[in-house]
This record gives C-alpha cells, structure tokens and sequence, in this order.
C-alpha cells in the first residue's frame, strides 16, 4: 500500500506536466508562430507597395525596386531577426505589378517539442502590388 | 505516527507541485495575453502604415502635417482616421498618444515613405507586465498624393 501510494504523484505529476506542456505550448508557441506569420505578411505588404512604387519599364526601375526591399527596416520574430532569402518578382512588362515573397521565417519552437512537435515552424508570407494604386485616399 | 508522516508528505507534495502548476498557469496566461496584445498591435501598426502611405500628404503649413499625423494615429488606434467621440481601441487601452509618426523625407523635400510604431505601451498581463516601445513598427514607402500647397479640411 504504502509502495503504491509513493508512486502516485510521481505519475500523477509526470501526466500533469505533460498536459501542462501541451498548453503552455499551444499558449507560447503557437503565439509566436501567429505573430510571426503576421510580421511577415506585413513585411511583405509594404515591401510589394514598395517595390511596385519603383516600377517604370526599365531594369534600372527593378534595381530600385529591389533596394526599397532591401531597405525596409521591419524584422520579425517579435521585432528582432532581418528577413532573410526575400524574393521579388516582377510583371513581364516590368512595370505592372510586384510581388514579394518571403519563404524561410523559421520560429524556434520552445514547448511543443516536448510533446512530439517540431523543432522549427515555417511561416513564409506573399504580398502582390499593382504598381499604379487602384484608388488612393485622399 | 506512520499515518502522520505520509499525511505530512502529501502536505509537502501538495506545496511543491501545486507552486510548479501554479506558476506554469501564470506564465502561459501572462505570455499567451502579451503575445495576443502584441500580434493585435503589429496587426494595427500595419494597417496604419498602409493607410498613411496611400493618403494625399497635406503640407500648406505645420497644423496641416499634424492633423494628417492624427488621422493615421486614430487609424492604428480605432481602424478610423476620424473616430466618433465614444469609438472603443482595436486593443485594449491603446492611445493615440501610444502611436508614433515619422515622415522621411527625401532631398526633393517630398515624402518618401512613413514610420509608424508604438511607443510607451504596456501590456497589463494579470501577472505582469510588459512594456512595448519602439516595437512594432513598420515602414511603408509614400505611394499617396503629395500636396504641398493644401491644407487639411
């Protein structure tokens, strides 16, 4: 009896713990995944107006387009890590839409692992811009 | 005395796992609200950024920046540039005040792009707090109407 009764919490806490992880990581985790992903869809928002802003016809116009990318000063991952492996595309003719896109966000995951989770999540974004403005606000 | 002892064990274990529970329940409360606030702010500060990139730039005189500065400001604040007297914040306690503004300039004197971040905000977690400045932020580049000579109506 008293051998059983060691046991108990023991395993009662080894299942509590568990359980426990599993929402700690649904709570962090997955919190940072969905800012993540948010951070990089607003990235992209801004870097697609950006480089559609700089389109004109010409190469050098997608030179320019591709440094207003580049110098885009947002980051990720709660506002600390660059964006990496960033892609812009353009319209054949050059001059009538971008897109950008950026693939590789990949958040750390801290609890879920714990429970049979991944060791990193992927959260890439993709923007497209018309390079002349449907309607602007006055 | 056998009895007693195993009941003071239980005592014990109560204390100790119930403090290892108890401060795992604080912890994923206080960081599952501060990232919900947080990823609500990029979410503002982003469609705030939008807004002012795409608004005609009014610049007949300073009154006339600033106006347009608070209208991108109730923007992130209510998703409105003129909120009525009793609108509610898109996040909980967010003041205009709380929302920064920058125009970059160009050589031309013409607006280039906009920086629009939070500053000064805290995020009141039940079981702490988190104060967020500078962050988040975002840059848009100015793709609006530049008037210098208008002013705001």
């Amino acid at each position: 009896m008293r051998v059983r009764q060691k046991g108990f919490v023991l395993i009662a806490m080894s299942v509590a713990m568990t359980l426990m992880l599993a929402v700690m990581g649904l709570a962090f985790d997955f919190g940072r995944i969905y800012i993540a992903r948010n951070e990089a869809q607003v990235f992209t928002d801004a870097a697609a107006m950006a480089a559609a802003s700089k389109l004109d016809g010409t190469d050098a116009g997608l030179n320019r387009a591709r440094q207003a990318v580049a110098k885009l000063p947002m980051r990720w991952n709660l506002g600390t890590k660059a964006f990496t492996g960033v892609v812009v595309e353009f319209s054949p003719d050059k001059q009538s839409w971008a897109r950008v896109t950026a693939p590789d966000n990949q958040v750390e995951i801290t609890f879920l692992r714990a429970v049979g989770g991944p060791a990193v999540f992927t959260v890439p974004a993709h923007s497209v811009a018309a390079a002349k403005p449907v309607r602007l606000i006055e | 005395m056998k009895r007693r002892r195993q009941r003071g064990h239980a005592m014990i274990e109560l204390a100790v796992s119930a403090a290892v529970m108890v401060s795992c329940v604080a912890g994923t409360v206080q960081f599952g609200y501060t990232f919900f606030i947080y990823n609500q702010l990029v979410t503002a500060v982003g469609n705030g950024g939008r807004y002012a990139a795409m608004r005609t730039y009014r610049a007949a005189g300073q009154p006339d920046i600033e106006k347009g500065k608070a209208a991108i400001r109730n923007m992130v604040v209510f998703g409105d540039s003129r909120p009525a007297a009793n609108s509610v914040p898109q996040v909980a306690n967010l003041k205009p005040e709380q929302v920064q503004v920058d125009w970059v300039m160009d050589d031309s004197g013409k607006p280039a792009a906009v920086n629009v971040s939070i500053v000064d905000y805290t995020v009141d977690a039940a079981f702490g707090m988190f104060r967020f400045t500078g962050k988040p932020a975002v840059e848009y580049p100015f793709v609006g109407r530049f008037a210098p000579a208008e002013s705001e109506p």
